[in-house]
């Protein structure tokens, strides 16, 4: 994706700002017919949150799938499906700073040095562990949706206290179309009382 | 020729089975060869040649997919095996064609009106075969441990390790997935797929790595190299769902979990054109497929003059399931009016059909189909007690001397015998009363049963 179109599809998409708990949330319904809801940090102005309404093909709701930010606290329907990961894998969570977009991956109990992050030709950023117990490949969407290409100079990881901590410095052309978007989200007038219907349809 | 039908007959079996015996378990097929002329007696179908080979023509439309809206009524005397054909058709379209099978009175009830009844028939069947991702877990068994609870009873806790050439991860286990894992024998080095929204386990075959753990294996053991990359992938599966269900996922009041507890409730039409639009739209673009299906409708007659004329409204949309009906009635009152009619269905709706006669069985093919009824119900009858039966079956009707066969099997039990003789069937004739018998005694002793008296003052006025 182009980035002029990813701008286009947030120009011409239905916004709805409120001003709640020190963060100014956007709803956005996407001429597609796509929901995404963004909350952005009232003194930094950076993205602390991101997520999208899934919909089956069908039609039915799947629920939110969170893009940037803690995960939606998972219930257990190990019942219904029969199969669920151990509390104890791995998993993903992800945040934006003012720089870089960071990746935590908890719950890793292998040693320091059998990690390996790499960018890939099939642009994602890949974990590889020596140990071949650990494995992902990240997809990046917020480079996808500049048209940008992942570069392995601009990816760091440390790894501690069982968290391996990945950061991608922002390249110039992700930092400029962020600044486009936030501009005009701050022009949106935002509400700063509780009760807001945001238009689903 | 018995003897070349009878061999005929002895078609594959599935060794282990788990369904009970109905009515009509016995039919496998509407028994046709490529040709569609009919077999004399194949896939559990005896004799009706005619009918079938007409059954066959319709199933060609069918398969075909083209035609929509049409109806065919098979009519015809009771038990000669109206409800078997539409079960041999239903069995010869195979699992992806929906079949939907009421019967007349399930139309009415106290939760939904009739013709959303009677709608919601239609639209089951008709299929959308469409393409969509699903998550599956695909991966090498490093371990599964499953923990009983000491006592014996309460949930089972089980842990199943995974592993491809890149990375491990443990899952819990709920119930129903161990006991799949459990049916389907999965053990360490087996490389297995899970789909994560339906739970269907399939086994692709061992890892080569445990080539050498035995040192015999069967030689349709399958051996396959441990899945790469990820775990977790997303695959494209095509499948296929009926209007209905596609509906119910989206009227809003229930959600799909509706479709589960199977309270559907009636659905708004807005939702339906929504679908109907949409399912257009996929079709245009190539994301869909219509699969029509048939509706089947079982003693037709007790339909009424409403639904009659909704069916006469409905078949013309060219999103309408092939409709077979079946009735035993002759000329009689169409339900809700005082106009008599053939088959007790209106003209009009008559005129848009095109009717299957059955025609009574002759006394060789109701030899043929107690012969198979009784190989159904795995008991073992001497010939002479097959041709008793066979007149039994001649003189009172078809379904009565199916009744006798696993009465009389249990009789021959009891002195304990292999093989059902001619006194035992004598004897369970005796002992349960057919139609006609029972009548009879019913006119003799009339007098001796309780509210006979009611009887009489009407018969005077």
């Amino acid at each position: 994706m182009a980035p002029e179109e990813w701008l286009r599809l947030i120009q011409n998409a239905t916004k709805t700002a409120i001003i709640q708990d020190g963060k100014r949330k956007v709803h956005f319904l996407m001429k597609d017919g796509r929901e995404m809801v963004e909350e952005y940090h009232l003194q930094t102005n950076v993205v602390v949150r991101r997520a999208w309404k899934e919909k089956g093909k069908l039609g039915q709701d799947v629920g939110w799938k969170v893009e940037i930010g803690d995960p939606e606290p998972r219930q257990s329907n190990i019942e219904i499906y029969g199969i669920e990961e151990s509390s104890n894998t791995p998993f993903i969570t992800r945040r934006i700073t003012k720089t870089a977009l960071e990746w935590r991956i908890r719950n890793l109990t292998y040693p320091q040095n059998v990690y390996s992050v790499t960018a890939e030709d099939d642009n994602t950023i890949t974990i590889r562990t020596t140990n071949k117990k650990y494995f992902k490949k990240i997809i990046v969407p917020d480079l996808e949706r500049a048209g940008l290409k992942v570069e392995q100079d601009r990816i760091s990881f440390i790894y501690q206290f069982n968290t391996l901590v990945i950061k991608y410095k922002k390249p110039p052309a992700l930092l400029e179309l962020e600044k486009k978007i936030l501009d005009k989200i701050l022009q949106l007038k935002a509400r700063n009382d509780g009760d807001v219907q945001c238009p689903i349809s | 020729m018995a003897a070349v039908s009878a061999a005929k007959c002895q078609e594959v079996r599935e060794i282990t089975r788990i369904e009970r015996i109905g009515a009509h378990s016995h039919i496998r097929g509407l028994g046709l060869d490529d040709s569609l002329e009919p077999r004399h007696v194949s896939q559990g179908m005896v004799g009706q040649l005619m009918a079938r080979r007409a059954a066959g023509v319709v199933l060609e439309m069918i398969k075909d997919g083209k035609i929509a809206g049409r109806a065919i009524l098979l009519a015809g005397q009771p038990g000669t095996g109206k409800t078997a054909i539409a079960m041999g058709m239903a069995q010869a379209l195979g699992m992806d064609t929906p079949f939907t099978s009421m019967a007349g009175s399930e139309i009415y009830s106290l939760e939904m009106s009739k013709t959303e009844a009677l709608t919601q028939a239609i639209r089951k069947s008709i299929g959308v075969r469409i393409k969509e991702e699903t998550e599956i877990i695909e991966g090498e068994v490093v371990e599964i441990q499953v923990d009983r609870p000491a006592t014996g009873v309460g949930a089972k806790v089980g842990k199943l390790t995974l592993k491809t050439t890149e990375m491990e991860t443990i899952y819990d286990l709920g119930n129903k997935m161990i006991d799949s894992l459990m049916k389907e024998k999965v053990q360490a080095g087996d490389v297995i797929t899970i789909d994560k929204a339906t739970g269907k386990i399939n086994r692709l075959g061992r890892s080569f790595t445990r080539a050498r753990d035995y040192d015999a294996t069967g030689s349709q053991t399958r051996f396959v190299q441990c899945p790469e990359g990820e775990l977790q992938k997303r695959k494209e599966v095509v499948h296929t769902v009926t209007l209905h269900e596609i509906d119910v996922i989206n009227s809003r009041t229930h959600g799909f979990l509706a479709l589960f507890s199977g309270d559907t409730g009636e659905i708004k039409s807005e939702v339906r054109d929504q679908i109907n639009a949409k399912v257009a739209e996929w079709r245009e673009e190539g994301k869909a497929e219509i699969v029509p299906g048939v509706l089947f409708i079982d003693e037709v007659h007790m339909l009424d003059i409403e639904c009659f004329s909704f069916l006469n409204r409905a078949l013309e949309n060219e999103m309408a399931p092939v409709v077979i009906m079946a009735t035993n009635r002759g000329i009689t009152r169409i339900r809700g009016t005082n106009y008599k009619s053939p088959h007790g269905i209106p003209i009009d709706l008559l005129d848009r059909m095109i009717i299957v006669p059955t025609s009574p069985y002759q006394e060789k093919e109701l030899k043929e189909i107690l012969k198979i009824r009784c190989e159904e119900e795995d008991c073992e009858m001497a010939d002479d007690a097959l041709t008793v039966l066979t007149r039994i079956a001649l003189e009172t009707s078809l379904r009565y001397a199916i009744q006798l066969i696993t009465t009389a099997s249990l009789v021959s039990r009891r002195r304990k015998s292999m093989e059902v003789n001619i006194d035992d069937v004598k004897r369970v004739y005796s002992l349960f009363l057919d139609e006609n018998r029972s009548t009879q005694f019913l006119k003799e002793y009339q007098d001796d049963f309780m509210f006979n008296e009611i009887q009489e003052p009407m018969e005077i006025s």
